[in-house]
């Protein structure tokens, strides 16, 4: 079977069992038992052909070559080794499932299953995976199907979950971030090749960052001091969860990932000091936690912290041999631990509760499960002849010459030792609190749960225990049948150390000083259980000032609360402060220029004329008092007026048709304002000093600037080729004399396009946001004072304007079709006609007597649309000679001889026209209220005149 | 120089009412700040010729059209961009100042329109109460 | 065929809004409007595939509008880089638009036809090579935008309409004075005809206000906040909308000026490098501080803005090829996300992390939909946001950016925090008495029209909250009250999952089809670091 298949495999098994819950609820668990268990069985078939040194199987399935990354999949011992662990495993905690599991068919265990089994393939590939990206992706799978497992297990199960997630992906990322740097340096994505590549050796800066980034993430996976807490955290899940990835699969990973970079890693002095140092410590900091826990699951829990811990040390001692023992330790702990969680359990289950301070005399009645546990714990305790025993006796053994100083070597095995013995201890602790009287001392602090154990609790099923049998018989066997063990452990340990390492562990290696240690390690163990009750006393203190969870958590807080701080300088509507912003930026460009200092060449500028400076001073008092006064309608006037300045300047300048409109937009501008203006208070919200002073600040800043600017970047060239060509072709090109404008409609016709869509839409949102929303209400002046004179008489006070608007408004109109006709030749075109026809309309508005008389009810909706249709008709009309917006000319002989050169440029400028038109009837009848009015009547004192004006008949 | 200037003056005022409070002045500053940006583009092409350009005739003298096509386009949008603001100024809760409250969504229809006769009354008081909300929220 | 298409360019601009302007006349429940909505955008989306089918070997389509000569008229450019881009707005546009009207939305006044416009003014921003048509075309894009802020949202108060406004017409004079700067400088405004001039420190200046113009637009640091405000007031439809178009076509206009105009002149990208690691720092850790979902996604967003710009910053073939495909997959993940949170919001009327909760169970569907974009957003496997991510770190990296690369990787982790409060605050645990009560406001609201301001008078609530609860009853088998799979009472209407399952599934997708992603934005980065032929074929050599 090839890898891919086996790995396929994995996910066929996923599909089947989603499926089969459906019908068979729990017992689907079977099934899924039996394909893993199938699949594991596969693995081994291809053992043999690995067992030869340097014996490996390769495949690779392209997945996404532009990163070179693959699906490449390799089997050595190392891998085998892991690969039937994970899927033997699986398939014991499937089978246990079945039975585990409630029988309850309201939600079949689809998730359960689901996730178990996803977890299963994630860890086949992380085996498996011959690519580093690879290697990284399942990784995360691994982390994250743990993390939905957890999550699904009830309500309490979210905070753990969500803090293992992040514990462990910190891990991932710190994994991501070594697989980037090696791809880089490596040049190859390949684990076999980069881990052999040059740069181990001749960068060892290089090496000592990636081998930090490696331990962190394999730290983290297994649960290693400063990282421990979120195995314990993590036992929420169901048994068969904890049985499965937090005891004999998914804290193997990160040790399964310290293995596999032995070969690069293996040997710093900063590996082995990480390794080593956290290792040991773990394991000796897990075992007296475990001391102090009631619930077995806990105690499991820390237990395999703490065991962890030894084969990380042993892993950091980095040599062939000692790679060889950190694997058995892995088969032995792989089976002792989950055969232990299974118990836990079985117990649970049966005996209804899990607290060695309820659990009693179980020994009795449910012997088999009493000799499953001593079985399991014995071995774990490392007694003779199980398979633990021999693991601890060669791990004892490593840790005697790690290499260096003689007394570092008495350090380490006084620690592993020391260890050991707690180990031992907490055994006794697992096996008298399950099964005995043993209590361990009650804690005040802690509150026991009241439910009692019940009287008569049954053995287990054999189908339910006999899953957990299973691993502690092979403990048993295992010990003395080593020798079968020898062929994979020496693979797996070549594997690991990259050099042929042929193992050979023996049950009874003669009169060792290891053998000796094991003696001591079973007295003292013997001795603290003993002497328990003392020996509890003294734990029961606190050892460490934090738990690890308060300091996970202060973190995750901290950082929140960090981040809402930064969101509170921005946390307001108020555009001054958003607007400031930019500023910032600008100033930034700012000093980027003055550094560069610019220089776009000599200026070409003759001396300016008088007027000039006369029109500087205008500018100045009208902006000057516009920025100062407090009056709102001040304001606007003065702006206005800055407004007709700015429109003599283009006129000086030679901008004939911009300085008309200039003029009449900013005539409309002032109208559109004044209308809003009567909704609005008189006067100006006032702002503090010191902000006044700030905003002056940038003012004065941004003024400064845009006069260096100006200086330094303009009239320093000569007339544009762009321009030029203007000037030259336009006559040639489009039959036009007025230059400005065959750009507007000619050449550049599609900004004319796109500002004619915008005008249209600026009106539909004008008529869209009043039909949604009501306006302010009209701040009228208390009129009474000036009741019965010509003031409140509007029809009155408007008559000059009336008078004027008749005679002058088809002159406009008029005006403005010349306009709109010679715009091609002369100032004029689209834009100037229509705001002039549509200053008639403004005026024809001033002069009513009421709003209702003014407005002129053209159907402005359809205008502004109209605009638009006919830009784009005439845009695609111009297709007929070869292009978008392609203006067509035809030459009309006129009857009094001569003719008009027509151009459909006209047709495209009549939908500027109307789109201009419309929008500025538009502003005058909802701006100017009148919808308003025709719904509802207002009924403030002047409203009394207007509809008396109105039963008069007003003007409509 | 004097076209500079008045380029200057008409940024610096433009972003001194931007930075107010109330949709009015920024508006108005708005319209500001589009006239120095108007009078800049003019200003690209060079104010060293002055005449209308116009076909026929000597040009040698005629001003470059394509900033002037450029300023007529952008003169327009920001008339439509102006209108929109000016409509935005004078709906919602009430009037056009930009930091009252910052709209919390408890304050009602009512209360709004009350606030709004207040503060054409005595703006001062009311202001200073409502910028500090403004600020933290 | 190709000249056929290439003369056809205008009417990705032209087409979209003739229908729009049409639209407008059109009945507002008339079903044209929706018809001819859903109908042009997906013509939208067709073409502009066509597009990329036509340009991805590298063929660059160009049509001299009106067929002036070259440096005279405006050209409309089509490369694999635009088309690209124009590709994934379509396909944003055409989910929100589909959300639209799954919500109602859509029904009311104009919408379709502001949509339509909005996408037009995108399609003629993405393919304009001339800046001040790309002016005009920004305010094509604007202008609808104010419309559908407003029309569309329900906060009775105006304050983060006018802040939008305001921003953006800031964001657009600074632009415009940017583009009058060098054409004083270079006397054109014609992308092409500027090419390389970025040395010429005069024109450097004048380009690079444009670019903090456009930085105002994507809303990087320190102009970072005000996106989330405005967008927060949106309907949440149009926030998905405009994430996706806005600040995503701001963003393409950064990547093609620093091609054309700086060619990746170091210093100035050092520049963009620094304004990017900022945003993507700062955005990350403010979204972690929010306790709303809405603003959380959007600081998310911004977020993102830094990791996109990181790829032009870097401006090796990798570097920009990286930063396209972050740029895709950002488009699609944070549209499905933010419709995700529109979901939530719009049935259950509220989007406070500590309001909403127990959506885990009750909520199958949209839980898959927002685990996979949550975990694309992270960066996490087997996603598109993986492949992202993983391209962009190794780019820098590969850059020698070291630092950059570890930065990327801390502020993913960040962004899993902030992830992983929504999800244990709305998905997990036991759901709020009140939000029955919440979530029937929510409804009279959207029948009634009213803004958030207006009082709902509690009986009227507490009926239509009762009359819920009898209305969905538990799917099998009744349980006792308090299981967690009690699933009695308002449940998130399935048409307005779909959008938010269609997006998260293409984001599965390109997770796995990694490689044709990665090989779309290659042949787009080829344009960038090569601009010779995007250069010659405007200019008409």
């Amino acid at each position: 079977m090839t890898l891919t298949a086996i790995l396929g495999g994995t996910l066929v098994v996923v599909a089947l069992t989603m499926v089969a819950t459906r019908f068979l609820g729990r017992n689907a668990g079977w099934l899924a038992a039996a394909g893993l268990g199938a699949l594991a069985f596969a693995v081994a078939l291809r053992v043999p052909e690995i067992l030869e040194a340097t014996g490996v199987v390769r495949e690779a399935v392209p997945w996404i070559p532009s990163l070179d990354i693959a699906l490449r999949l390799r089997l050595d011992g190392l891998s085998a080794l892991f690969l039937i662990i994970v899927l033997g495993i699986g398939a014991l905690v499937m089978a246990y499932s079945a039975r585990y599991l409630s029988e309850r068919n309201v939600h079949p265990h689809t998730g359960y299953f689901t996730w178990m089994l996803l977890f299963a393939f994630a860890m086949t590939g992380l085996v498996l995976a011959d690519d580093l990206v690879l290697l990284f992706v399942f990784w995360e799978l691994t982390t994250l199907s743990s993390f939905f497992l957890i999550n699904r297990s009830g309500d309490r199960a979210g905070g753990p979950a969500v803090r293992t997630l992040l514990v462990t992906g910190f891990g991932g990322l710190a994994l991501l971030f070594a697989v980037v740097l090696i791809v880089v340096r490596t040049g190859t994505t390949v684990v076999s090749e980069a881990l052999v590549h040059e740069v181990w050796a001749s960068d060892p800066g290089f090496t000592a960052g990636i081998a930090v980034l490696v331990a962190l993430a394999a730290m983290t996976k297994s649960a290693q001091f400063p990282f421990h807490m979120w195995l314990p955290d993590a036992m929420v899940a169901p048994t068969p969860v904890s049985a499965y990835l937090h005891a004999a699969a998914m804290v193997k990973a990160g040790i399964y990932l310290m293995l596999l970079f032995s070969p690069a890693l293996g040997g710093t002095i900063v590996w082995q000091s990480i390794l080593i140092s956290t290792g040991l410590l773990t394991a000796v900091m897990g075992a007296i936690f475990a001391m102090r826990r009631f619930d077995l699951k806990e105690i499991m829990a820390y237990s395999t912290v703490s065991q962890l811990g030894l084969i990380v040390a042993v892993i950091g001692i980095g040599t062939p041999a000692a790679l060889a023992t950190a694997a058995l330790y892995t088969l032995a702990h792989a089976l002792f631990k989950s055969s232990l969680f299974m118990i836990v359990g079985v117990i649970d289950i049966q005996a209804g509760t899990r607290d060695i301070r309820l659990l009693r005399g179980l020994w009795a009645r449910m012997p088999v499960t009493f000799v499953t546990t001593l079985l399991a714990g014995l071995s774990m305790a490392g007694v003779f002849p199980l398979l633990g025993f021999i693991s601890k006796e060669y791990l004892l053994g490593q840790t005697l010459e790690p290499g260096g100083p003689a007394w570092l070597g008495a350090l380490l095995t006084a620690i592993a030792v020391i260890g050991a013995i707690l180990t031992f201890a907490y055994t006794g602790r697992i096996l008298l609190g399950a099964f005995s009287g043993y209590q361990g001392t009650q804690r005040v602090d802690e509150d026991l749960d009241t439910q009692r154990m019940p009287e008569e609790v049954k053995e287990a099923s054999p189908a339910f225990i006999g899953s957990a049998l299973l691993p502690s018989l092979l403990g048993l066997i295992l010990g003395p049948a080593i020798v079968v063990l020898h062929p994979i452990m020496g693979a797996a340990g070549s594997a690991a150390a990259g050099e042929p390492y042929s193992a050979s562990f023996a049950l009874f290696g003669g009169l060792t000083i290891e053998l000796a240690l094991s003696v001591t390690i079973i007295a003292l163990g013997t001795l603290a259980i003993v002497l328990r009750r003392p020996l509890d006393r003294i734990l029961e203190r606190r050892i460490l000032p934090f738990t690890a969870i308060g300091v996970v958590e202060a973190v995750r807080t901290g950082a929140i609360a960090l981040g809402t701080r930064m969101g509170n300088a921005t946390r307001t509507d108020a555009p001054s402060s958003h607007l400031a912003a930019p500023w910032i930026l600008i100033g930034v460009i700012a000093a980027a220029a003055i550094a560069t200092a610019p220089s776009a060449g000599a200026v070409i500028q003759d001396a300016e004329p008088w007027t000039d400076a006369l029109l500087l001073g205008l500018l100045l008092v009208t902006v000057l008092p516009a920025v100062i006064t407090r009056q709102r309608f001040t304001a606007l006037i003065l702006v206005g007026g800055a407004g007709f300045v700015v429109a003599l300047w283009f006129f000086a300048l030679g901008a004939i048709d911009v300085g008309v409109t200039q003029l009449l937009v900013e005539l409309l501008t002032v109208v559109a304002l004044v209308l809003i203006l009567r909704r609005l208070p008189a006067v100006f919200h006032s702002v503090t000093r010191a902000r006044q002073a700030l905003t002056a600040a940038i003012a004065l800043g941004v003024g400064v600037a845009a006069t260096a600017v100006t200086l330094a970047f303009t009239g320093r060239r000569d007339m544009s080729p762009v321009g030029q060509y203007f000037l030259d072709e336009v006559y040639v090109d489009t039959g036009g004399t007025n230059v400005v404008n065959t750009i507007l409609v000619d050449y550049r016709a599609l900004d004319t396009f796109g500002e004619l869509t915008v005008i249209a839409v600026a009106g539909i949102v004008l008529m869209g946001i009043l039909a949604t929303r009501p306006m302010l209400p009209e701040r009228t002046p208390d009129l009474k004072a000036w009741a019965g004179t010509a003031l409140m008489r509007s029809v009155d006070n408007t008559l000059p304007i009336r008078v004027v608007a008749r005679w002058a408004a088809p002159v406009i109109i008029l005006l403005s079709f010349h306009l709109f006709w010679r715009g091609h030749y002369e100032v004029g075109g689209g834009f100037i006609a229509a705001l002039v026809g549509a200053t008639g309309f403004a005026l024809a508005y001033l002069g009513a007597p009421t709003d209702r008389g003014a407005p002129v009810a053209w159907p402005y909706r359809g205008l502004l649309s109209a605009g638009i249709i006919v830009g784009v008709a005439s845009g695609v009309g111009g297709y007929a000679v070869g292009s978008f917006l392609r203006p067509i000319r035809w030459d009309i002989p006129l009857p009094w001889g001569g003719e008009y050169a027509f151009t459909s440029a006209l047709i495209f400028d009549v939908g500027v026209y109307l789109a201009v038109l419309a929008i500025i009837i538009a502003v005058i009848n909802e701006l100017g209220g009148v919808r308003e009015r025709e719904t509802k009547l207002s009924t403030e004192g002047v409203s009394e005149q207007r509809s008396k004006q109105e039963s008069k008949g007003g003007v409509r | 120089m004097s076209l500079a200037l008045s380029i200057g003056v008409l940024a610096a005022a433009g972003v001194f009412l931007v930075l107010q409070r109330g949709m009015i002045r920024i508006i108005l500053g708005f319209v500001l700040l589009t006239h120095a940006v108007n009078l800049l583009i003019i200003a690209a092409g060079g104010v060293s010729r002055r005449d209308a350009p116009f076909f026929g005739g000597d040009t040698s003298q005629a001003a470059d059209p394509l900033p002037q096509a450029f300023v007529l386009t952008a003169i327009v949008i920001a008339f439509a961009i102006t209108v929109v603001l000016a409509t935005f100024a004078v709906v919602g809760r009430r009037d056009d100042d930009t930091e009252a409250g910052n709209g919390s969504p408890q304050q009602s229809e009512v209360d709004g329109e009350l606030d709004a006769q207040l503060d054409s009354e005595h703006d001062s008081e009311h202001d200073s109460e409502h910028e500090s909300e403004g600020e933290r929220r | 065929m190709i000249n056929i298409v290439e003369l056809l360019l205008p009417l990705f601009v032209g087409a979209p809004l003739l229908l729009g302007g049409i639209l407008f006349v059109v009945p507002r429940h008339h079903p044209l409007q929706l018809i001819m909505g859903m109908g042009s955008l997906l013509a939208l989306l067709g073409g502009a595939i066509v597009l990329l089918i036509l340009t991805f070997d590298g063929t660059i389509l160009v049509h001299q509008i009106a067929l002036w000569p070259g440096g005279i008229s405006i050209p409309f450019v089509a490369d694999s880089f635009s088309s690209l881009i124009l590709v994934v707005a379509a396909i944003v546009s055409v989910i929100s638009f589909h959300y639209m009207i799954a919500s109602g939305e859509a029904q009311s006044p104009s919408i379709a036809s502001l949509v339509l416009i909005l996408a037009g003014g995108v399609a003629g921003a993405l393919l304009t090579a001339d800046l001040f048509n790309l002016f005009v075309f920004i305010e094509v894009m604007l202008l609808p935008s104010y419309g559908l802020l407003l029309f569309l949202s329900r906060r009775g108060d105006m304050a983060a309409s006018r802040l939008y406004v305001t921003v953006n017409l800031l964001a657009s004079t600074l632009f415009l004075a940017g583009v009058g700067l060098i054409y004083a400088v270079q006397g054109t405004v014609n992308l092409a005809a500027l090419a390389g001039a970025g040395d010429d420190p005069a024109t450097a200046i004048a380009t690079a206000v444009c670019l903090g113009a456009l930085a105002v637009k994507a809303s990087v640091f320190p102009v970072h906040g005000w996106l989330a405000r405005a967008y927060g007031s949106a309907s949440p439809a149009v926030a998905a909308l405009f994430s996706g178009l806005h600040t995503k076509v701001a963003v393409y206009v950064v990547y093609r000026i620093s091609s054309v105009v700086f060619e990746g002149d170091g210093a100035w990208m050092t520049a963009i490098m620094v304004v990017a690691a900022l945003t993507l720092a700062v955005g990350a850790f403010v979204a972690l501080g929010e306790s709303e979902i809405r603003p959380l996604m959007l600081f998310q967003m911004v977020s993102g803005i830094g990791f996109i710009l990181i790829g032009v910053a870097l401006f090796t073939p990798e570097g920009l090829t990286a930063g396209i495909v972050y740029m895709v997959h950002h488009m699609v993940v944070m549209a499905s996300l933010l419709l995700i949170a529109s979901a939530i919001e719009q049935t259950y009327g509220s989007g406070r992390l500590d309001r909403v909760a127990g959506l885990r169970t009750r909520e199958p569907l949209l839980t898959a939909a927002f685990v996979i974009s949550a975990l694309s957003l992270a960066g996490l496997p087997p996603f598109s946001g993986f492949v992202a991510k993983y391209a962009l770190v190794l780019a820098s990296a590969g850059a020698g950016q070291i630092l950059i690369a570890g930065l990327l990787i801390v502020v993913s982790l960040l962004s899993l925090m902030s992830l992983m409060r929504v999800w244990a605050d709305m998905f997990n645990g036991k759901r709020h008495k009140d939000v029955e009560l919440l979530a029937a406001e929510e409804r009279i609201r959207q029948r009634e029209g009213l803004f958030d301001g207006e009082v709902i008078d509690t009986d009227t609530a507490a009926a239509e909250a009762a009359h819920a609860l009898e209305r969905h009853g538990p799917p099998r088998g009744v349980l006792a009250s308090g299981d967690p799979h009690d699933h009695r009472g308002t449940r998130i209407p399935l048409r307005l999952v779909i959008p938010a399952l269609m997006l998260s599934g293409l984001s599965v997708g390109l997770g796995f089809g990694g490689e044709f992603l990665l090989q779309l934005a290659e042949h787009a980065s080829s344009v960038l670091t090569d601009t010779s032929g995007y250069v010659g074929a405007v200019m008409g050599r």
